[in-house]
């Protein structure tokens, strides 16, 4: 008897703890997606006010405020920009790495729960070169 | 309440679209139940229980991929639904699944060789399932600010701020998005999906936050949440593309032009192998899934000794459809050869198939079949004269009944009735001569027609062999 109900704690213990985790992650996904828009558009402000300065004295050196949390600090502004960039690339990988992480995960709770399966293909997708040779974007569609 | 008229206008859509009328356009199915048996009268189908039932069961195994490369023969006389119960296992299929339906004589061109049509009848029906996975921008629109030049001329600039339920966030845009945003005349309350690699902008609908009872809008106008999560998503789609449409887009410069100009020409046995071996290597990375279709070749006897050779071979080839035949015909000569076979087939093909046979329907299916197309054709009739029709398609044949359907409408709504009466049938009967009738007329007066060297009373087979 405390067997069975020892086996059943554990087992939702491990459903729960499962749940939560794909949760905390579809939550990370935006909140990675957030961070990736804000630094675009700080990059494409920095852009701006580079190549297109609005005093024309600009032989100088361009610089700008970043804020560190919060200290902010005056930082030349091509250093900023490839800061930000380079923060861009992580975000993208990151993104990509959870989202690659949560069908998985998804199967094995439902799998868990006694669910179904989730009815698929189980496909790999195609890259855009071998995407051209089955499918042409401007006219044909092909049976979606 | 916005939500609601939205959802009837869907469906309002969805019932106008109107299909062509044609002569098995009534048929939705198969009308089996979920054991396999036929129900009597079920989904545009009468009778022919058996027949309906064997088709049933292999499409079942259609479905489970069971019987790719094999071969279905219907048999029956003409008009009793050979054509029909393969429109059914059409319409059971679905839209995933590819079913490609040819006439025999279809592959006799001057144009194409008659392998060449085979082939491509063939690769037409094999599928591939194939997923493309591309990143989208999806938000509602809070607002789009453009900034034209003073001067008139000049690079447009302008922004663009997207939201969803946990963001937002502002786009610089560049002059072809701000052209492709005015094209697609997107607004302030849009929804739209914006695809990263092409630029290519989707409309949605309208966010149910902007929906007001009083403003005035066109019917189309559909109101959807306002999107979740993150702005930039993954969509994943799963396409279907036939081999046949590979095959196209590959083999000529202007590539997928000629999928819709119809004019495809022969296409190299090259460009075929290395698309096969492609094909092949996607399946082994899993990147792609064959989906065997179903070829329906009508009128089977109408192809000769040469197609039934290649057919025998191709149904061997580790990618072939199920290939699902009929036929009018009983024992007669093998198109191409001085041989008798049963059906006009070879024996050797025949051997191969599995076949279904029809029979001539009874007086009671075939009122009902008059009764679905009368319907199907928004014709009203009195129980008389339908009871009348059926006499006639009784001694005639079926098909001639179902024309004078229309015709005895017209009649009918030329004498301003509201339904067609007997007299309407009696009237149209004497119009126009059915098939026997008209042997007796032209038996009758041979003599007043031209060319009347065959003497009246000698055999008429003879002139009907060519």
């Amino acid at each position: 008897m405390s067997g069975d109900t020892n086996f059943v704690l554990t087992h939702l213990g491990e459903l729960e703890a499962l749940a939560e985790e794909i949760l905390t992650e579809k939550q990370q996904i935006v909140d990675l997606d957030r961070k990736r828009n804000q630094s675009r558009e700080a990059v494409r402000a920095l852009k701006n006010q580079t190549e297109f300065p609005s005093n024309q004295k600009s032989k100088k050196e361009v610089k700008t405020w970043v804020g560190f949390g919060n200290t902010f600090i005056k930082l030349p502004a091509k250093n900023v920009k490839t800061m930000l960039t380079e923060d861009q690339k992580k975000l993208d990988e990151e993104i990509n790495e959870l989202r690659n992480g949560l069908k998985p995960k998804v199967a094995k709770l439902r799998e868990m729960e006694g669910q179904e399966e989730k009815k698929g293909f189980d496909l790999k997708a195609m890259s855009r070169d071998e995407m051209k040779a089955v499918y042409h974007p401007t006219g044909f569609q092909g049976n979606t | 309440m916005a939500a609601s008229t939205a959802q009837k206008v869907q469906e309002v859509r969805e019932v106008t679209r109107i299909e062509r009328i044609g002569a098995h356009s009534h048929i939705r199915g198969l009308g089996l139940d979920d054991a396999l048996e036929a129900r009597n009268v079920s989904q545009g189908m009468v009778g022919q229980t058996a027949a309906r039932r064997a088709a049933g069961v292999i499409l079942e195994m259609i479905k489970e991929g069971k019987i790719a490369g094999r071969a279905v023969l219907i048999a029956g006389q003409p008009g009793t639904g050979k054509t029909a119960i393969a429109m059914g296992m059409a319409q059971a299929l679905g839209q995933d699944t590819p079913f490609t339906a040819i006439a025999g004589s279809e592959i006799f061109s001057l144009e194409m060789s008659k392998t060449e049509a085979l082939t491509q009848a063939f690769r037409r029906s094999i599928g591939i399932r194939i997923k493309e996975e591309t990143e989208i921008i999806e938000g509602e629109v809070v607002e789009i600010q453009i900034d034209r030049p003073a001067t008139g001329t000049g690079a447009k600039v302008g922004k663009l701020t997207l939201k969803t339920t946990e963001m937002e966030t502002v786009y610089d845009l560049g002059t072809k998005m701000i052209e492709s945003l005015t094209k697609e005349k997107v607004q302030a309350g849009d929804i739209i999906t914006i695809d990263k690699a092409t630029g290519k902008i989707n409309k949605l609908g309208r966010s149910f936050t902007r929906a007001r009872d009083y403003d005035a809008m066109g019917p189309q106008t559909k109101f959807v949440q306002c999107p979740e999560g993150e702005l930039q998503k993954r969509k994943e789609v799963v396409h279907t593309v036939t081999l046949h449409e590979i095959d196209v887009i590959n083999s000529r410069t202007q590539g997928f032009l000629a999928l819709f100009s119809g004019d495809t020409g022969e296409i190299k046995p090259e460009v075929r192998e290395q698309i096969n071996a492609k094909v092949a290597e996607w399946r082994e990375e899993g990147k792609a899934d064959i989906v065997p279709g179903v070829l329906f070749i009508d009128e089977v006897h109408m192809l000769d000794i040469e197609s039934f050779s290649f057919l025998n071979r191709a149904l061997e080839d580790d990618m072939a459809p199920v290939l699902i035949m009929a036929t009018n015909r009983g024992i007669t000569r093998i198109r191409g050869t001085s041989y008798q076979s049963p059906h006009g087939i070879p024996l050797d093909l025949l051997d191969r198939l599995l076949i279904i046979s029809t029979s001539t329907y009874n007086e009671k299916e075939l009122k009902q079949i008059l009764n679905i197309r009368c319907e199907e054709e928004d014709v009203e009739m009195t129980d008389d004269a339908l009871t009348v029709l059926t006499r006639i398609g009784l001694e005639t044949s079926l098909r001639y009944a179902i024309q004078l359907i229309t015709a005895a409408n017209l009649v009918s709504r030329k004498r301003k009735g509201t339904e067609v009466e007997v007299d309407d049938i009696r009237r149209v009967y004497s119009l126009f001569l059915d098939e026997s009738r008209s042997t007796q007329f032209l038996k009758e007066y041979q003599q007043d027609f031209m060319f009347n060297e065959v003497d009246p009373a000698g055999d008429n087979d003879e002139e009907m062999d060519t």
